[in-house]
């Protein structure tokens, strides 16, 4: 529970540095912070079709970085992966036409599940075989992920017409159900559903406690554990690819219906600030992606309501994660203090 | 400690709750909102769509509110958070609205949703369509009359089809003093980047073109750049006046006066004499001009400002079709 705490508390002290940036700026920071929060939590509207909206991607994306930095593996390949489920996604949807809801719900989800975990089995590979870092090889995939959903909504995807770079609408029928009234999809059943097992699997399996082991001590793992290092690491990356790519099915199939080239504003970075803050607790990630979606649905009602740019609020996202890794670092030394 | 941080978020959401929305007052207030899919700081197309707003606030006296929505799971949350607090006007500026707006506009019936460059009237959507070719044509003109090399050269955004347009408007133009022109068009598929639009110019330069114009926001600033950087190199801005990024390099610009367009419609539905219909601004009616800089001036020969003037009258007669459909 700790990781909870610690997610709110980083969370108030941003508000605090968020109040001062505005004062610093020339607004005034209580219209400013008002306005956020009525625009993130203050009514049941905010959090339904601001908040959680924005929250889902970033959960189920930090969900799975949080398995992979825990073995030890550095996946900064997130937004690439999740383009590769929207395209996959979008491409199913067209296929599927009229197959009844939850059947096509099931397997849109399914096929960007597998098309984001394929996107990160080539830098998997790369490791196993080459030694090639993972930083690097996911990092550099985003951008040709990106210029692959270019090609997508100028080519093979393109909407009819032939003139948007954007896919046609997907069918009714694919489209995830949304609370009446809301923007909310049935992706926060996933998230629900994920946290829980994940939460099981990390902290009570034989898995689980492999991954540990591998994460915090990798040598000792393999020599006196005889845990198969490279194993370990490349299925839970292939994991976090795998749910970076249902993020953006999901986002495609819940929310924007149609592939565009600008779908993400960057889930798959900001993701990675939600596992760190979160100390790759699954529910702390929860939290956290609440959080960080609730700042930046509140960031756009400040801009709104009382014309402050959003720039502002991508300094306190700076701050924030910069807060968290000094929390975390001031751990770090008093354990090895302890020692 | 866990307690006095839970009293804390508390007391937060309290705050939040304690203010209302705004919307309790009902219709009594108009309210129009705008929002765009970039940066106003621009100093073309959405800077353009500010100062229209800021148009509207000032000549009608309403209160008015902007928000910047880059990514189209932000964009419909936007039009949604307009309509549920009950705006009566939101302008979404550019086609990427069309299809959220017609989504939602059954669910807010009392909303009108304006699509700039949009595509069709449905229902409360109604898209106001701008014939910037008329004025981009005015500039191919200009360009064609004045190159030496007799190439020129455009660098589009994203390829659609407003800007298509506005690049066979310059073409046509300049073919009208030139036939025999050669053209050059790279579309930068981003309207941010500032650097990878200075690179296209560059590579413009480099085959001989000495006549630049663009229709790419923010990446277009980067044409400027690399002219001031060229000697004998001029560029026509686009969407703005531009002259000022490149003061004695810009020929000219093939504007849209987008504050002159919002409030006419700002103006027809705060009277209730707004229908839904698509809305076509021409040369005719002064929103799209040609607007030349005016110390450059003394560049343009007689003949070229003689052919200047006659194709404006005949476009704004309708005897002149810039891009003939």
């Amino acid at each position: 529970m700790t990781a909870v705490w610690r997610a709110i508390g980083v969370g108030l002290i941003a508000l605090g540095v968020l109040a001062a940036t505005l004062a610093v700026l020339g607004f005034d920071p209580v219209a400013g912070l008002a306005a956020l929060g009525r625009n993130s939590v203050g009514s049941w509207y905010a959090w339904s079709s601001a908040t959680l909206v924005r929250a889902i991607p970033l959960i189920i994306i930090g969900l799975g970085l949080g398995l992979a930095f825990r073995a030890g593996a550095f996946n900064i390949g997130a937004e690439g992966q999740f383009a590769a489920g929207a395209i996959a996604a979008t491409g199913t949807a067209m296929v599927m036409g009229s197959w009844p809801g939850p059947v096509s719900w099931v397997a849109t989800a399914a096929v960007s599940t597998v098309a984001g975990a394929l996107w990160v089995l080539i830098p998997v590979v790369l490791k196993l075989r080459l030694g090639v870092l993972e930083v690097i090889s996911t990092l550099l995939l985003n951008f040709v992920a990106e210029q692959m959903v270019s090609w997508m909504v100028q080519g093979p995807l393109q909407e009819p017409q032939g003139i948007y770079p954007q896919s046609a609408p997907i069918p009714a029928d694919v489209r995830l159900p949304v609370l009446a009234g809301t923007r909310l999809h049935l992706g926060v059943v996933w998230v629900i559903l994920l946290g829980t097992v994940l939460w099981i699997v990390i902290g009570r399996t034989r898995w689980g406690f492999r991954l540990r082991a591998v994460g915090e001590a990798p040598v000792a793992a393999s020599v006196a554990g005889r845990i198969p290092v490279g194993g370990v690491q490349a299925a839970a990356l292939l994991l976090s690819g795998g749910l970076a790519g249902l993020a953006g099915g999901l986002e495609v199939t819940g929310v924007t219906y149609s592939l565009y080239q600008n779908l993400s504003p960057g889930y798959g970075f900001t993701a990675i600030a939600v596992a760190l803050i979160a100390r790759l607790h699954p529910l702390g990630i929860i939290v956290a992606g609440v959080g960080f979606g609730a700042l930046e649905a509140g960031a756009s009602g400040m801009q709104r309501e009382a014309g402050i740019p959003a720039v502002a609020v991508n300094v306190v996202q700076a701050t924030i994660i910069i807060v968290a890794l000094l929390a975390l670092r001031k751990r770090r030394v008093a354990a090895v203090a302890e020692a | 400690m866990r307690i006095t941080l839970l009293l804390l978020l508390v007391t937060l959401v309290a705050c939040g709750r304690a203010r209302p929305a705004g919307d309790g007052a009902g219709g009594e207030t108009f309210r129009v909102g705008l929002i765009t899919p970039g940066s106003v700081a621009d100093a073309a197309w959405n800077e353009g769509a500010y100062r229209g707003l800021m148009a509207i606030r000032d000549s009608l006296g309403v209160e008015v509110s902007h928000v910047e929505a880059r990514t189209p799971g932000e964009q419909e949350e936007a039009l949604r958070a307009y309509a549920a607090q009950r705006y009566q006007l939101v302008f979404g500026h550019g086609f990427e609205f069309q299809q959220p707006a017609e989504r939602i506009s059954a669910e807010w019936p009392n909303t009108v949703f304006i699509v700039t460059s949009g595509e069709r009237v449905q229902g409360n959507v109604a898209p106001l369509v701008f014939r910037i070719e008329e004025g981009t044509y005015l500039a191919g003109l200009v360009a064609g009359g004045l190159s030496k090399t007799g190439k020129i050269g455009f660098v589009g955004g994203i390829e659609l089809p407003p800007i298509r347009r506005g690049y066979e408007g310059w073409v046509n133009g300049a073919r009208r003093m030139n036939p025999g022109i050669e053209t050059r068009l790279t579309y930068l598929n981003t309207f941010d980047d500032a650097a990878a639009g200075r690179e296209a110019a560059l590579a413009m330069i480099r085959v001989g073109v000495d006549m630049l114009h663009h229709n790419a926001d923010a990446a277009g600033v980067g044409l400027f750049q690399a002219a001031k950087e060229q000697p004998g190199v001029f560029v026509f801005g686009a969407n703005a006046d531009q002259s000022r990024l490149a003061p004695d390099r810009v020929v000219g610009s093939a504007i849209i006066d987008l504050p002159r367009a919002f409030l006419t419609v700002a103006r027809e539905v705060k009277d209730g004499r707004f229908s839904p219909k698509v809305e076509s601004f021409g040369l005719a009616g002064g929103v799209i001009r040609y607007l030349a800089n005016p110390s450059l001036d003394s560049l343009l020969p007689g003949t070229v400002r003689t052919a200047l003037a006659a194709a404006a009258d005949s476009i704004a007669a309708g005897t002149l079709l810039p891009v003939p459909r």
